[in-house]
């Protein structure tokens, strides 16, 4: 493979797995939430694109459908579910784990157990230092970048970023300063399932679309801000840069099955050695 | 007269019941039941860990998959050097140390120092759970994809030979045996001064070390014994099945048994084990019937569950039972 298209192909990677990690992480850091229904939200979000392209419209009208539907489905997910559990850490993780299992028995009895394909819309290809690359591919990468740039600029430059760190340095003392938390830990719910559907719906037209297509993602976004640290937004993001990339440049040199164990061992031993993360910034025990 | 704690009547009533079943029930399905009872084991190890010891374990299948291949590669004669050797006793031996000593490498490197907790340890373990799923579809000798065929079963002979076990009423009662035993003898454990002394560090970690109690080594010991706890169930499994493959060892079997354990209930070894079997049941009895609905039924009752009944079904029944009781 051409050496452009191989960057390339590891950039669209690693932009798609910092969305993925984006919003697992705001979920963690805020709400103390391990959400292993994540991966579901971002097959959800495919589907919605499978969903809008059989009902006859647009392939651009599906993406841009898919994140408020993901968010909303992660907003009754919130109220009915996760807000239980939110003083029992390890029993979010179960109560996620039972959520996951039904969306995905969901998706089975409404779409069927196989996979569907997505059709890609046709905007050809651009040569890229000599060799041909397909523009949609290009498109992905700029939805992931301005939805980070969004995703930041929400958290530092409104309100509802600065009551959301706030929350995330010292919930205690968040809320006796008249920060509503309840509605801030809903809000922040349905961005995170919204980042997770709109990289869904992104990556529909390039990957296969079947009940199954979250779990491969959960494993790696979980490393990702494990390796990259909880303490800070920048933090997954480093962590999502260096699981995606090692992973695309091994499978590029080696086989994939091989970059993937090499780069779940080696997440390991960083996890383990620096259980804080590489980017670490000391955080208030509540 | 000494009176009983509730928890201990509850298992002696299961025992009692599943004693006398294959009086009554057909024999097919006293040979389910049979398989069904590798799984308590395997909900039994993880019980222990994860109620017992707070050790949240997203990676149990681990264990039960290597013990499962361990007992095949050994009674498959594919062991290099020792391809005259296909024992079951060995077998079973060999399952045992290889998961409890692959359980003890992994708390050995994920708790010595500041050590992992909590979500953290599980996040790890549900990694690792990938990792060696992957390490078993891709590893020609153990079978790739296909996994190992034709595992024998129980032979009682020394070395492979002898008159071999299959019949499903006596190999009932060798794994109701075997259940029986290993659960009477972990609760023993969890109520002498070393499971105490988990219970403590469960609680409040920092706590049982400023005790005195080194929780990274007694954590370490747990883990493991656990860990050869689901070996051995996975090598009394295979022996069954004829058949080890890379679902045992992965992502989806330790999610699976995850789930007994939380219906069933984490607090009592007990409540784990008859939540398993019950849970198999219904299994057998509406996964043909409900089809594509009954994994979303039982999804959503694991989360009416995790959020009404943390301490599970037959946990939540146990504990008010002895709260009349008084014991």
């Amino acid at each position: 493979m051409h050496l452009a298209t191989l960057l390339l192909d590891g950039a669209n990677a690693v932009l798609i797995l910092m969305l993925v990690a984006l919003g697992l992480a705001i979920v963690f850091g805020l709400m103390n939430v391990i959400n292993l229904a994540h991966g579901e939200f971002l097959m959800l979000g495919a589907y919605v694109v499978l969903a809008a392209g059989q009902a006859g419209l647009p392939f651009w009208v599906g993406l841009a459908l898919a994140p408020p539907a993901v968010a909303l489905v992660g907003l009754v997910a919130e109220e009915v579910l996760v807000r239980h559990t939110y003083t029992r850490l390890l029993d979010t993780i179960l109560a996620t784990w039972g959520l996951s299992l039904v969306l995905r028995q969901a998706a089975v009895l409404l779409y069927g157990p196989g996979s569907h394909s997505v059709v890609p819309p046709d905007l050809g290809a651009v040569t890229i230092a000599g060799s041909p690359y397909p523009v949609y591919r290009l498109v992905v990468m700029a939805i992931s970048l301005t939805a980070i740039a969004a995703t930041f600029a929400l958290f530092f430059r409104t309100r509802f970023g600065l009551a959301a760190r706030a929350v995330i340095a010292n919930r205690a003392m968040a809320s006796c300063l008249g920060i509503d938390t309840r509605r801030l830990d809903r809000w922040t719910f349905a961005v995170g399932a919204g980042l997770a559907g709109l990289a869904g719906a992104a990556m529909a037209p390039l990957i296969a679309v079947d009940p199954q297509a979250g779990l491969g993602w959960l494993v790696p976004a979980f490393l990702a801000i494990l390796v990259g640290g909880l303490g800070s937004i920048a933090g997954p993001l480093v962590g999502a840069a260096g699981i995606g990339g090692l992973d695309s440049l091994t499978a590029a040199v080696a086989s994939p099955v091989w970059a993937q164990l090499a780069v779940f061992v080696a997440a390991i031993l960083v996890i383990r050695l620096r259980p804080t993360g590489l980017i670490a910034r000391r955080r208030r025990e509540s | 007269m000494r009176s009983w704690r509730t928890v201990d009547l509850v298992g002696l009533l299961a025992l009692a019941v599943l004693l006398a079943l294959p009086a009554v029930a057909p024999s097919w399905l006293v040979g389910d039941l049979a398989m069904y009872l590798s799984y308590a084991l395997l909900a039994v190890a993880l019980a222990f860990a994860w109620g017992h010891c707070g050790l949240l374990s997203l990676g149990h299948g681990v264990f039960f998959g290597i013990g499962a291949y361990a007992m095949g590669t050994l009674t498959l004669g594919m062991l290099p050097g020792l391809e005259a050797v296909r024992s079951t006793w060995l077998g079973l031996v060999f399952a045992v140390i290889a998961s409890g000593a692959t359980a003890w490498t992994i708390g050995w490197f994920t708790f010595a120092g500041r050590g992992l907790h909590g979500a953290f340890f599980g996040i790890v373990t549900l990694a690792l759970a990938v990792v060696f799923e992957r390490l078993a579809i891709n590893w020609d000798w153990l079978g790739g994809l296909n996994g190992l065929m034709n595992v024998p079963p129980i032979t009682l002979g020394p070395n492979g030979d002898g008159a071999e076990l299959w019949e499903p009423v006596p190999l009932f009662y060798v794994m109701l045996g075997v259940l029986a035993a290993t659960v009477a003898g972990l609760t023993a454990y969890q109520r002498s001064d070393r499971g105490l002394a988990l219970a403590a560090l469960r609680e409040n970690e920092l706590r049982a070390r400023a005790l005195g109690y080194d929780t990274g080594a007694l954590k370490r010991r747990a883990f493991a014994l656990s860990g050869a706890v689901a070996g051995l169930a996975g090598a009394l499994f295979v022996v069954q099945f004829g058949f080890a493959s890379p679902a045992l060892i992965g992502f989806s079997l330790s999610a699976e048994a995850l789930i007994w354990v939380a219906l069933g209930g984490r607090g009592e070894l007990v409540s784990a084990a008859v939540g398993v079997i019950a849970l198999r049941l219904l299994d057998s009895q509406f996964s043909s019937s409900l089809e594509a609905w009954w994994p979303l039924v039982v999804g959503l009752i694991f989360m009416a569950v995790v959020v009404l009944l943390p301490r599970g079904i037959v946990g939540e029944a146990v504990y008010r039972i002895a709260r009349q009781r008084g014991r």
